[in-house]
């Protein structure tokens, strides 16, 4: 990343991004453009209107400080919580309930139909529930032998 | 109906093609199609009787004459025919033989599957052969008390079923598993060959099949067949061999009895040779039924906005019911002659068991038998009877498969009309000149393409106007060779488009079309359609390029995004963006605009018009359009008419010339100034 290019947090609590040509940007929002498949890396920085300011290619070539920085930037808006396990998943009467240990914790939601579990490349899924709330399984090979067998009966 | 008026051996044949409500008889003589014939889906029934007679007069007509297949194949035929050479030799092999020989490359399993089930087939005659010797010599006497039976023998005698049950188990365990992936192998191999096959055949095959046709050939007819080969097939070569085993411990026990419970078998013959026919047929009418009720779903469903809009679901319930009545026609009949049939054989199994009763009765009173050996003929003979009632179950079973394998090889029998890549030119990057040379194009019997010459340069971008029905787009398909011109030819960088690499030349090309078909999948897939390896910063400067990151950004996953089937969850001028960047990404050296901003309002094609400025630069660009505004970066404008250019120039040239551009200029101005 360029030396000029820095990313901070001001006094408000809001990211600022400093461009190659020394602009500042306020209150900057990060976006993730691939945050399924390539959470780490190309994260556009987005400016409150929505326009884009500057995008950074891969988050590890930040210091510790902008690293920092950017992740609380994303923990404030961003919530796609991993599945390590699915522990049951019990049927409902308007779709199926499921009772998931996530690295947020165990939790339990509800999805209506099979089109709400989607493929993403080879063994990569994404959960959608009937709050339009992503769970994440980031490759189903490593889950456990009965959370992939309950997998199986609905995708 | 006879069919001697007609000349037969000019007729190459004549199908019967259903599209939703209606159908249609083709009649096709010398490669083309002479006679049509519409009828509605309630007659389909009387046509399929018709054509099976007109099949079987024009097949004895030929072998008659006996014509060389090879020379009523049509020459400088146009579109994907069926080869007539295969047609005959498939019906005289019959589909069943073609489907075994998919079975070629796996033929130790093949010969593991037979000698699993012989042996299992054996194993399963030990118990009877056991329990007659049980009768006589352990519980006759054991009753009768006239001699000492010691209890172990009772133990030896059970020990040796169990035994003979639990390896009986064993084999056919082993036997359903090989057999089982066996089948599997055959299907998945038959599905794929059949989806490769499809992939070869040019846009003609797919212009005139119905997608919920070929759906239902790949998915449930190849179903059908696998069932067919894991279950029926190998239930059928147990059961003939268990015939054959039993009949032979039959005469080995009593000849006499054995005759006696032989007697129903000519007449099961006889019934099965009469059934088997028409339930080939029955099934063949039933595979197209539900072929007809796809092709009805993959047109209602997609479509449902339309369906909605028009207010019409009452019209395609009632469109749906009507094909729903049809396959529950065609079961209706196969199930009649079926429930016939199955229960005859049950009848006639019964009066042979009847008559061994009898016989078995005045031969055991006679002392010619004991009741042991009775008792072990008639576990045998039921268990033959069995057989035959289960073979004759097979009957149906077969013809399903066959008439199933008969569409599926209807498919990988058609030609392609467009050559296959081997051995032809490859061709790396191009410099994009492209020279029409006389071409002329015909589909089927229509003149689409009456002469064109025209020659592009490279990095050139030329506008093709005209009215519909012009010829434009049938003009760009013959540059993207998904046809190949009847007379002409097309020259790209000095070569014969005919000798290139079909797969390498289409490397050079960007195609945006009127209705950008996107896949279900993310954005980022879509975008990398045709370069499956991009990483992931091409992906993303393709989509700045064509106007696409803000919006992209703006859905929840950005690239990740999926887009639905067809792209449905985004908007017309998304999906375009999209498509454009799609193009973008190949960087190809020949651009085709087909109508690109037809369907959007003026503002997205604004955006789009930003998109595909950056998308033309440097590139042979052949671009149609209606709204002529699009068209203002175009080097030369060509005006089409009729097959034919009628005008070429540039917009100030044309509009002097006031003819057929200036005539559609002035129309366009009426319907934007209203």
């Amino acid at each position: 990343m360029n030396p000029a290019v820095d990313i901070l947090i001001d006094s408000d609590g809001r990211l600022v991004f400093i461009d190659e040509t020394g602009t500042r940007h306020e209150n900057v929002r990060p976006a993730r453009m691939f945050p399924l498949t390539d959470p780490e890396g190309w994260i556009s920085l987005q400016s409150p209107s929505g326009e884009e300011v500057g995008f950074i290619e891969n988050a590890k070539t930040l210091t510790r400080v902008q690293q920092v920085a950017l992740s609380d930037a994303f923990a404030k808006r961003d919530f796609v919580p991993v599945v390590r396990s699915i522990d049951r998943i019990s049927r409902a009467s308007d779709g199926h309930l499921w009772h998931v240990t996530t690295d947020r914790g165990p939790t339990i939601f509800r999805i209506e139909t099979d089109e709400s579990i989607q493929q993403l490349g080879a063994n990569r899924l994404v959960i959608i529930d009937d709050h339009n709330t992503r769970y994440l399984i980031p490759d189903i090979d490593k889950l456990d032998v009965e959370s992939r067998r309950r997998l199986e009966r609905y995708y | 109906m006879s069919f001697s008026a007609w000349n037969l051996a000019e007729i190459d044949e004549m199908e019967l093609e259903e599209m939703g409500a209606t159908a249609s008889i083709h009649l096709i003589q010398e490669g083309v199609q002479s006679h049509a014939w519409r009828i509605t889906t309630g007659r389909v029934r009387e046509a399929d009787a018709f054509l099976g007679r007109f099949k079987d007069q024009h097949r004895s007509a030929r072998s008659d004459l006996k014509l060389d297949p090879e020379v009523l194949r049509p020459e400088g035929e146009d579109e994907e025919i069926v080869e007539g050479e295969s047609e005959v030799k498939g019906f005289m092999a019959g589909p069943m033989v073609r489907l075994f020989a998919f079975a070629k490359p796996w033929h130790r399993l093949m010969v593991l599957g037979f000698l699993l089930t012989l042996a299992s087939t054996a194993t399963s005659l030990i118990a009877p052969w056991l329990t007659m010797a049980l009768v006589d010599n352990v519980l006759i006497p054991l009753q009768s008390a006239t001699e000492e039976v010691h209890v172990n023998q009772v133990y030896k005698f059970m020990a040796q079923l169990a035994g003979a049950g639990v390896l009986t188990w064993v084999l056919n365990w082993a036997r359903t598993f090989v057999v089982a992936r066996l089948a599997e192998r055959v299907t998945s191999r038959m599905r794929r060959e059949t989806f490769e096959h499809l992939q070869r055949l040019s846009l003609t095959y797919f212009n005139r099949k119905r997608t919920g046709d070929l759906i239902s050939r790949i998915g449930s007819d190849t179903d059908h067949i696998s069932l067919f080969l894991s279950v029926n097939f190998i239930e059928f070569i147990c059961d003939v061999l268990q015939c054959v085993f039993l009949a032979v411990i039959l005469f080995w026990i009593n000849p006499l009895l054995a005759v006696a419970a032989m007697g129903p078998a000519p007449l099961v013959g006889w019934l099965v040779s009469k059934v088997r026919g028409h339930l080939r047929g029955g099934f063949a009418a039933a595979s197209r039924a539900w072929s007809a009720m796809n092709s009805v779903l993959s047109d209602t469903i997609p479509g449902v906005r339309v369906v909605k809009a028009f207010a019409q679901e009452q019209r395609e319930i009632e469109r749906f019911r009507a094909t729903d009545k049809h396959i529950f026609d065609t079961n209706d009949r196969v199930n009649r002659m079926w429930s016939f049939f199955t229960p005859m054989i049950e009848l006639l199994t019964d009066v042979g068991l009847l008559v061994v009763w009898a016989a078995g009765a005045w031969s055991v009173a006679h002392h010619h038998i004991t009741v042991g050996v009775l008792t072990g003929f008639v576990l045998y003979i039921q268990k033959l009877y069995g057989r035959v009632e289960s073979m004759s179950k097979f009957v149906a079973a077969a013809q399903r498969a066959s008439a199933s394998a008969h569409r599926v090889f209807e498919i990988l029998d058609v030609k392609p009309d467009m050559p296959v890549n081997q051995g032809m030119r490859k061709v790396g990057r191009l410099r994009g000149e492209i020279d029409f040379k006389g071409v002329k194009f015909r589909h089927g019997s229509r003149q689409v393409i009456k002469g064109i010459d025209l020659k592009i340069a490279p990095g050139e971008m030329i506008g093709l106007v005209g009215p519909s029905g012009a010829g434009k787009t049938t003009l760009v398909n013959l540059a993207c060779r998904f046809f190949d011109v009847s007379e002409g030819s097309i020259w790209v960088d000095g070569l014969d488009l005919r000798e290139l690499d079909v797969e390498d030349y289409r490397k050079n090309l960007g195609l945006v079309l009127q209705e950008p078909y996107l896949f279900y999948g993310t954005i980022a897939e879509n975008i990398a359609y045709g370069k499956p390896k991009a990483t992931k910063g091409e992906i993303i400067a393709a989509a700045r390029a064509a106007r696409a990151h803000d919006f992209i950004m703006r859905t929840v996953d950005g690239y990740d995004s999926m887009v639905g089937e067809r792209g449905h969850q985004l908007s017309g001028g998304e999906r375009q963006r999209i498509s454009i960047a799609r193009a973008l990404l190949i960087d190809p050296a020949i651009l085709i605009l087909d109508e690109a901003t037809s369907s959007v309002d003026t503002e997205t094609e604004r955006e789009i018009q930003a998109a595909l400025d950056y998308l033309v630069k440097g590139r042979t660009t052949i671009a149609i359009a209606h709204r002529l505004g699009t068209l203002r970066r175009a080097n030369r404008l060509i005006v089409m008419e009729d097959g034919r250019i009628v005008e070429t120039g540039t917009h100030d040239q044309l509009l002097n010339q006031s003819g057929t551009y200036a005539r559609l200029h002035e129309a366009m101005m009426e319907v934007t100034s209203q």
